[in-house]
């Protein structure tokens, strides 16, 4: 037996969608102003010559170029390594931070955020300060004798390293930590009732359930990574130059707007690339794992 | 349509008028460095030609102006430029010829000269040092600063091919009357690039702004720092360990130049031949330390002894340097920074 709903209800929740609709439109309008017409002009940029005439030599000259892919290959390194560390250090973070009692761990989660709450300037001189030549932690290394020459910790790779994980480490945790804290403690205490090991709980129970959570926070790391420019700028020294600082160049050393606009849209590729890859890897691990829990 | 074309008839009308002062609009970087121009050169000059001066500032001069040009709505008479910018915007006709009728062409060094943009004042590419790893030996010439054995320290170069180039091939036996001659020879440019790497390894940092060269001098961070001169002497000022030199100096311009189709063309000419007077050249070093390019700036004691020294173009440090060729690099410019870019990434 189907019941017939009232055709008023019908035509009252329809008006009341396309009124939810409606309201989106000015949000929709400034995204269209403000991120697909600008995306539109730099490709339409990209097949200008400096002329304005139509060509597709912008793409040849960049593609062909040794520049763009050291430039790209440091990119990678940089956006990979940056996500690398992230995992490593978050996710133990969060598991401890959701385990944590609230109040501890409101606690600790505001030392977490405090970056945030920082300029990301201020924040890159500040690693200066601690990184460089004389300054306070290779200060410290000599002072005490445990190394001899002070250490080269910044104006190269590994400060970079330094100063990008330390801007993506609690944009990586929050959805992390929200995924852990969300899972129902009662799934732990029975996994454990049932004999198994810490490690057990963690890998069986813990990991695939927050495994949203950290592939949320790693296309976080990864699309901002890739876009780093302040970072490697500072704190690279002139020695890391990933395709955010090649487009500086381009722009304001030859006003090559064409060549600048196809590295731009190349950036844009590899974003898409790296979140369709991620996406897939996700539904592929979800599926391994309901299969997993159907054998079980 | 009858707002405008009022307007643009009330325009044409007091533009007519005789007892309308002349109105020239001049656009400059702004800043310490747009006040200081105004007081010494442009101020005094408007007031005795009975100038109406309306000063816009742009951080980005050659951004500005092409855009001004290309859309046909060009409101500034005068433009301040970085030389080679002066020349890029010359090459791409977004300038009008200087008149050399009105603007003294003897008050330019040969060196120097352009057609398109009128240089001014000068600034120095430096050598400079850390007086605490040095002491009283410091090295005194580009080819000691590449002796990594008898000098050791780090260094600190800018991350950009422009004045690298060029200390590269003095370093390597080259005359500053030859640099650009030899530049323009395959060979010669690969030779500057060659010696940009064999000192790489004992570049502590590339630098990207002269702020932060200042900071890496002021710091230790690095022992020997190519810079401007301006941010050398700030930091030697500010009481920093540091020292500099003008010997081997790349001395690069600012440029004053007219953009293509500017309402008070003429106006424009006298003004810039009237700001640069020596005597306005001279008073502008009271503010900053980028010495004038009119050699007659130098005589009659216009500019005070103590301060000559702290000017790249002064008589007595401008025997070994080399005029940064803004031509060259505008021809040139885009081969020599893919060449050092490469080199970079190796």
């Amino acid at each position: 037996m189907t019941v017939t709903p009232d055709p008023a209800l019908v035509a009252d929740a329809r008006r009341e969608r396309r009124f939810f609709l409606s309201l989106s439109l000015p949000a929709l309008f400034i995204v269209g102003l403000a991120a697909i017409l600008p995306i539109l002009w730099i490709i339409r940029q990209s097949f200008l010559t400096t002329g304005g005439e139509y060509t597709v030599g912008n793409y040849a000259k960049v593609l062909s170029s040794g520049l763009t892919w050291s430039a790209l290959v440091t990119t990678l390194e940089l956006s990979l390594g940056t996500l690398a560390i992230c995992i490593l250090l978050g996710t133990p973070l969060a598991l401890a931070l959701a385990s944590a009692r609230p109040r501890v761990a409101n606690v600790l989660m505001a030392f977490v955020m405090l970056p945030l709450w920082t300029a990301i300037l201020v924040r890159t001189y500040g690693w200066l300060v601690l990184l460089r030549r004389d300054g306070l932690i290779n200060a410290a290394l000599t002072g005490s004798g445990l190394t001899a020459e002070p250490l080269p910790l910044v104006y190269n790779f590994t400060g970079t390293l330094i100063g990008m994980v330390h801007y993506m480490l609690p944009l990586f945790l929050l959805p992390v930590y929200a995924a852990m804290r969300d899972i129902d403690p009662n799934l732990i205490r029975a996994a454990a009732s049932m004999g198994a090991t810490l490690g057990q709980v963690i890998r069986t129970v813990i990991m695939p359930l927050s495994a949203g959570g950290i592939f949320s926070g790693s296309i976080i790391v990864l699309i901002y990574s890739i876009g780093f420019f302040i970072t490697p700028a500072v704190l690279g020294g002139g020695k890391v130059n990933p395709l955010s600082t090649r487009i500086e160049r381009t722009l304001s050393t030859f006003q090559d707007w064409g060549s600048a606009s196809v590295l731009g849209i190349l950036l844009l590729v590899l974003m898409a690339l790296i979140g369709v890859m991620l996406l897939a890897a996700r539904r592929l691990l979800a599926q391994n794992t309901v299969e997993a829990s159907a054998h079980a | 349509m009858s707002w405008l074309r009022i307007s643009l008839a009330a325009f044409a009308i007091s533009a007519a008028l005789p007892v309308h002062a002349q109105t020239v609009t001049i656009t400059t970087a702004g800043g310490d460095y747009g006040n200081a121009m105004k007081e010494a050169m442009w101020g005094p000059a408007a007031k005795e030609l009975g100038y109406d001066v309306r000063e816009e500032t742009q951080s980005d001069g050659l951004a500005a102006l092409k855009m001004q040009v290309t859309s046909g709505a060009v409101a500034t008479d005068v433009i301040h430029l970085g030389s080679p910018e002066g020349a890029q915007a010359a090459a791409q006709s977004l300038l009008e010829p200087l008149d050399y009728m009105i603007i003294d062409p003897k008050s330019v060094p040969d060196g120097a000269k352009s057609d398109y943009c009128y240089p001014f004042d000068s600034y120095g590419t430096v050598m400079s040092w850390n007086t605490k790893t040095y002491g009283e030996n410091p090295p005194k010439t580009w080819a000691e600063f590449w002796d990594v054995a008898k000098f050791s320290g780090r260094r600190a170069l800018r991350a950009n091919a422009q004045d690298s180039i060029e200390i590269a091939l003095l370093s390597d036996g080259v005359a500053p009357a030859d640099v650009y001659s030899v530049l323009s020879t395959p060979e010669g440019l690969e030779r500057a690039i060659k010696r940009l790497e064999a000192i790489k390894p004992h570049v502590a940092v590339w630098w990207t702004s002269g702020a932060q060269s200042a900071q890496l001098l002021k710091d230790g961070e690095a022992d020997l720092v190519v810079t401007w001169n301006g941010r050398a002497e700030t930091v030697k000022a500010d009481g920093g360990a540091a020292d500099y030199t003008f010997k081997g100096s790349v001395i690069g311009t600012d440029c004053l130049g007219v953009p293509k189709g500017a309402p008070n063309k003429e106006a424009a000419m006298k003004l810039i031949a009237a700001m640069t007077q020596p005597a306005r050249v001279a008073k502008l070093t009271d503010f900053i330390a980028y010495g004038p390019v009119n050699p007659a700036a130098y005589e009659g004691g216009l500019i005070p002894e103590d301060r000559l020294k702290a000017l790249a173009t002064a008589p007595e440090n401008a025997g070994t340097s080399v005029f940064s060729n803004s031509e060259w690099w505008v021809k040139n410019g885009e081969a020599a920074q893919k060449a050092f870019d490469e080199m970079m990434s190796r």
